[in-house]
């Protein structure tokens, strides 16, 4: 897993269809407009990387595609059915989303919370089928908490449960996960780990992955497609070599940065600092 | 998977179990098209409950003025013809099965009210349910409405008032849990003022009877009240069990229980209203038995350490706390008879005291914990903030 990076993008022939797509959308809370007509495709079988400076909107839509958020204006589609008027419980079948600051009930094990993922699959006479026990296995080994089954989640690491977290939407196998900010509280391995993890899943599953990460660096090498907003707006969008460049950081941050390849995987590497002036000045 | 980094907790690749994983600690029954989820522990208190309170309601009825030997007491329960079919069939019987079912229903209102509240607090006799009922029970009293078929209606019909007063209060685009709570506690001290007010101004008989009725009582209650409230609990119970698994999701985050495909404001409100409809139909029957719904939720939750409230072991527990509360305020204080709500007081206010300290001081333990802190603070969410 160490060829990770925009060099191993799945990217062959024309692009599938968009199923996850926002026409027109106006996002507000209260009276003030946070997202203002915006339209998004999101690339089929890819992973999407939000970025933005801080208040962007970047959650805001984030939260809107999943659903969480209602929009005031514009609509977001999933295979070309209006969000609103798709039952919730349908919706889970095949879009999954992991909030910023997700709570655990108290005292609740690994094992349990990782199962109410199957929530969407499940009905009252159907608590737990063979294959809820398949996705629970998977989804527990491929995150590698398989060991932490029965431990209680309040006891765990920042790390581990950001894991425990990851699997419980992977075992809710949607084909798009839309994931809020994954690496926040987490210290730069345990980031690496979750975003080789994300794009280890849309490797091998071809899962489409919408992610809002704070990080530039890590949004240009983890990204097939980058979504560059600024005050509510999509100010530059497509792969991450052809999207960030100093003028972008500059439009987007008002930051003044160099970018060269990155030594590891040749994406971009955005590094602060005036071009002209120099290392040690 | 080569992270660099060291990994906690998981060494060396221990060997993986050749099972699946279940959620711990659960059984599976059923067969591939029916199965249902059983929590191993849970399933087990559960037995033990109904144990104890079987225990519970033998000495119920053995235990009192007279002594009634065990066997002559399975004789009366089993309907064969025995002596003191007057003591145990006419007077101890009716008030028992009162008592059970008013404890059942208090613990299983507890708990569907704590569980959407996400608050040990938040019970129908601490947010003003079980108040509501009271203000308009009592207030009709006053007014002359003393018929035992008509009272426990008006309970009903108070204790929704009242939720759905404190509903529409704490509501501001969403219903946040900790607002619920204090404006339940705020309407709980006004009604309470109201019921005084009724009871100084109406009749000096009346206004006996009435603050008799507003301690909680089994006095002189038997198969009028528990008939009614046996045949709507019964009613009640494809809803409980609905509520029992809706409480899964109910118990996640909001973020996280929508994106799991929960519906999540029917729930709820589907939750409460169950909750505050069993309360008022139990402070109808016996009226207001303060803490038994605060208390059976929490010790049952305890009891199984499942990660949400096990709603027939808080039944169980409910109903032992009720019956073997309102025995032992028969009995210790002969001839004096206790209502049962004193001495479920004075073993619940203590625990509530507690409950608020250690609340507090795990609040702010987590709150160092950096991450932990996050989550449990959704008052800023709530209020809408983009995060």
């Amino acid at each position: 897993m160490t060829e990770t990076g925009a060099t191993t993008a799945p990217t062959t022939g024309e692009p599938a269809p968009s199923r996850l797509t926002a026409r027109e959308l106006t996002l507000a809370y209260e009276d003030r407009t946070v997202v203002d007509g915006l339209d998004l495709d999101v690339p089929q079988g890819a992973v999407t990387v939000v970025v933005g400076p801080n208040a962007c909107g970047k959650s805001t839509l984030l939260r809107a595609l999943g659903r969480l958020l209602r929009p005031r204006n514009g609509a977001v589609f999933l295979d070309g059915a209006d969000l609103a008027r798709i039952p919730t419980k349908q919706i889970a079948r095949s879009l999954g989303l992991l909030p910023q600051t997700p709570v655990a009930p108290e005292a609740i094990t690994v094992a349990d919370l990782v199962a109410r993922g199957r929530q969407p699959h499940q009905h009252w006479w159907q608590q737990w089928s063979a294959q809820d026990e398949r996705a629970v296995t998977e989804a527990m080994e491929r995150t590698d908490v398989a060991e932490l089954a029965e431990r209680a989640v309040d006891e765990l690491s920042g790390g581990q449960r950001q894991r425990v977290w990851i699997a419980m939407a992977l075992a809710q196998e949607t084909d798009l996960l839309l994931l809020d900010e994954p690496t926040t509280y987490l210290d730069i391995a345990h980031q690496v780990e979750v975003l080789d993890l994300v794009r280890q899943l849309n490797h091998e599953r071809g899962r489409t992955v919408v992610a809002v990460l704070h990080d530039l660096n890590q949004a240009a090498r983890y990204a097939d497609h980058l979504v560059a907003m600024r005050a509510g707006r999509i100010l530059a969008e497509g792969p991450p070599a052809e999207v960030v460049t100093a003028e972008l950081v500059h439009e987007v941050f008002g930051l003044e940065a160099v970018v060269i390849p990155d030594p590891v995987t040749g994406s971009p590497l955005v590094v602060p600092g005036r071009p002209w002036a120099g290392a040690g000045a | 998977m080569t992270a660099p980094g060291t990994r906690e907790a998981v060494a060396a690749p221990a060997p993986r179990p050749a099972t699946g994983h279940r959620p711990a600690g659960y059984a599976v029954v059923g067969t591939r098209r029916v199965s249902f989820l059983l929590h191993r522990r849970a399933a087990v208190v559960a037995v033990l409950l109904a144990v104890l309170l079987a225990a519970v309601c033998l000495a119920y009825l053995c235990v009192g003025e007279d002594f009634v030997a065990p066997s002559d007491v399975l004789d009366v329960v089993l309907g064969r013809p025995s002596s003191q079919e007057l003591v145990v069939g006419t007077l101890r019987l009716p008030r028992m099965a009162v008592g059970l079912l008013v404890g059942a229903a208090f613990g299983v209102a507890g708990g569907l009210i704590q569980t959407v509240a996400r608050n040990p607090l938040a019970s129908p006799d601490i947010i003003g349910v079980t108040q509501g009922a009271g203000a308009l029970t009592v207030g009709a009293m006053t007014l002359g409405v003393t018929s035992y078929a008509v009272l426990p209606y008006l309970s009903v019909v108070g204790g929704l008032l009242a939720a759905g007063l404190v509903y529409v209060f704490a509501w501001r685009g969403g219903l946040h849990a900790t607002r619920f709570v204090l404006i339940g506690i705020g309407f709980a001290v006004a009604l309470r003022s109201v019921i005084q007010l009724f009871l100084t101004k109406g009749d000096y008989l009346v206004a006996q009877q009435a603050q008799v009725w507003m301690t909680g009582s089994l006095n002189g209650r038997g198969w009028a009240e528990a008939a009614p409230l046996g045949w709507a609990l019964l009613a009640l119970l494809p809803a409980v069990l609905w509520a029992a698994r809706a409480q899964r999701t109910v118990s996640m985050d909001d973020d996280t229980a929508t994106a799991l495909g929960v519906r999540l404001g029917r729930t709820r409100l589907g939750l409460v209203a169950l909750g505050v409809v069993l309360a008022s139909m139990a402070t109808g029957a016996a009226g207001p038995v303060d803490f038994v719904a605060l208390l059976a939720p929490q010790i049952a939750r305890r009891l199984t350490r499942t990660a949400q409230i096990p709603l027939l072991c808080s039944a169980l527990l409910g109903a032992a706390i009720v019956v073997g509360g309102d025995l032992l305020a028969r009995k210790l204080f002969a001839p004096t008879e206790l209502p049962v709500g004193v001495l479920t007081a004075a073993v619940g206010a203590p625990y509530l005291i507690w409950l608020i300290i250690r609340g507090h001081r795990t609040r702010t333990r987590t709150a160092g914990r950096g991450r932990a802190a996050g989550p449990r603070s959704r008052a800023s969410r709530a209020a809408g903030g983009e995060a």
